[in-house]
């Protein structure tokens, strides 16, 4: 793995809401290639490291770079367009239709022209099935196929990395498996990812690397296999008893 | 009854006072139509100081804040008293651009709070997704947020409407000859002598631009929805 491109690289991350202290110092590296899933109690401060990586959430202190380039306010749209996300409430936006909700950023930001982005976006809807949504509204989309398509959307940016935060904890049962097929292909096809989730098979599954965090610190990490069956701390044999 | 019937005949066949009543409906609409347009891009200005996030907005939000305040708190009767006698007391100064002013000014602190009510119902993630798309604040807004806002406050901009229209009426406090004074003007001693029949016709004429708004209202806002499931 060492021989990898580093992608991001965290340095004592810390961020604290008021006076409620989430990240207490984060170090944290992702190689390229690398799936990592990031596991941990709810409230232990894993969607504020992801949402601190493409600088939704503004870190209190620390530093985060992205290909050895130091994150920082003036140049992170042009970060944040590396960076792919996907939400656990999909956020597709609402006055716009499947096909714009897809071609927006890449025209807008001049990646390629409006006929392109349409023949990818085309594409990408016919392969995930949604080719009859592509002039439809989200809200006349069911949960799952909202997330497929912010999943698809999040590609045509065609991006370094993908951050995957719960993306099936707000979908009912029978669609979590076609959104879990979707970023398992995406897996294969080689995307460097992290990715909070509770789908402990799909993390078993898809990781090279697990890393667990509590109270805003990284308690443990290592693949899949070590992690899952012979955990070296109290705290994630814990966890996973509850979990597992 | 037939008096009245009479009488609206009268009114609708005297050039004079048919002249009266348009001029003033004419003069109404003019500064309601300026004064609704100028309030809401001020209106719309002021929101977007007040939602922005930046540092540097601080000491502009404070403004903001207190123009607001003051503006909702005292009557407009006084802030068009205080445009016409204190701040526009200048000789030769159009009296319709003063009227406008102060209806624009008023309106905006009305705009202000609706727009800023609009921002905030848009769901922080539509925001977020656009950001993590790598979409300048700028964009975010103008794509994103402010179409979402626009739709979900056009019932609210619309009543705004409706109250600066009507409001205008106080103009004839000043002097000015709208149509609420040309009701009072036709219906004085000196020309019909009968002031039921003038301000019958002028509620009319009230009510059929607002009807008509309210229509074109409804109609805006069902093809802006046409984004929505409950369409």
């Amino acid at each position: 793995m060492p021989e990898h491109k580093n992608v991001i690289s965290v340095r004592s991350l810390k961020k604290a809401f008021d006076s409620n202290k989430v990240l207490n110092g984060i170090d944290f590296d992702l190689f390229e290639g690398e799936k990592v899933v990031v596991l941990g109690p709810s409230g232990s401060g894993k969607s504020t490291f992801l949402r601190c990586i493409n600088r939704l959430e503004e870190p209190t202190s620390g530093e985060i770079s992205f290909e050895d380039t130091v994150i920082s306010d003036k140049n992170i749209q042009e970060m944040r367009a590396k960076i792919g996300m996907v939400f656990q409430h999909f956020n597709l936006i609402n006055n716009l239709t499947v096909m714009e909700n897809l071609t927006l950023a890449p025209v807008k930001l001049h990646r390629m022209s409006a006929d392109e982005a349409e023949k990818k976006a085309r594409e990408l809807l016919r392969h995930i099935g949604l080719i009859s949504k592509a002039g439809a509204y989200p809200a006349s989309l069911s949960g799952g196929q909202k997330q497929r398509v912010a999943i698809v959307r999040a590609l045509m940016m065609e991006p370094k990395v993908l951050l995957f935060d719960e993306p099936t904890s707000a979908l009912d049962p029978e669609s979590i498996g076609d959104v879990l097929e979707l970023i398992h292909e995406v897996v294969d096809d080689g995307m460097t990812i992290m990715i909070v989730t509770h789908e402990m098979d799909f993390a078993k599954e898809i990781a090279s690397r697990v890393v667990f965090i509590d109270g805003g610190k990284i308690i443990e990490e290592g693949t899949p296999a070590a992690f899952f069956s012979h955990p070296k701390t109290e705290r994630v044999r814990e966890f996973l008893k509850k979990v597992l | 009854m037939e008096n009245f019937f009479d009488k609206i005949v009268e009114l609708f066949t005297t050039p004079e006072y048919i002249d009266s009543l348009l001029h003033g409906f004419l003069l109404t609409i003019e500064i309601a139509f300026f004064a609704v347009l100028i309030g809401f891009l001020l209106g719309l200005i002021i929101a977007l100081v007040e939602t922005g996030k930046s540092k540097w907005f601080a000491p502009l939000r404070f403004i903001c804040r207190v123009y607001v305040t003051i503006i909702r708190g005292t009557p407009m009767a006084l802030q068009l008293f205080i445009m016409f006698f204190v701040i526009f007391a200048i000789r030769d100064f159009p009296q319709i651009v003063t009227a406008i002013l102060a209806f624009a000014f008023n309106s905006a602190a009305y705009c202000s709070e609706i727009i800023r009510g609009g921002i905030l119902s848009v769901d922080a993630g539509q925001t977020e997704a656009g950001l993590a798309l790598g979409l300048s604040p700028l964009t975010v807004f103008h794509k994103i947020v402010f179409p979402q806002a626009i739709k979900n406050i056009i019932p609210s901009l619309g009543n705004e409407v409706i109250t600066v229209i009507k409001e205008t009426a106080i103009v004839s406090m000043v002097g000015m000859y709208d149509l609420n004074m040309a009701a009072k003007d036709i219906g004085s001693g000196q020309n019909m002598a009968s002031y039921v029949v003038p301000m019958f016709v002028a509620a009319l004429f009230y009510l059929a631009v607002v009807y008509l708004i309210t229509f074109v209202i409804k109609r805006v806002e069902k093809h802006m929805r046409r984004s929505d499931a409950r369409a």
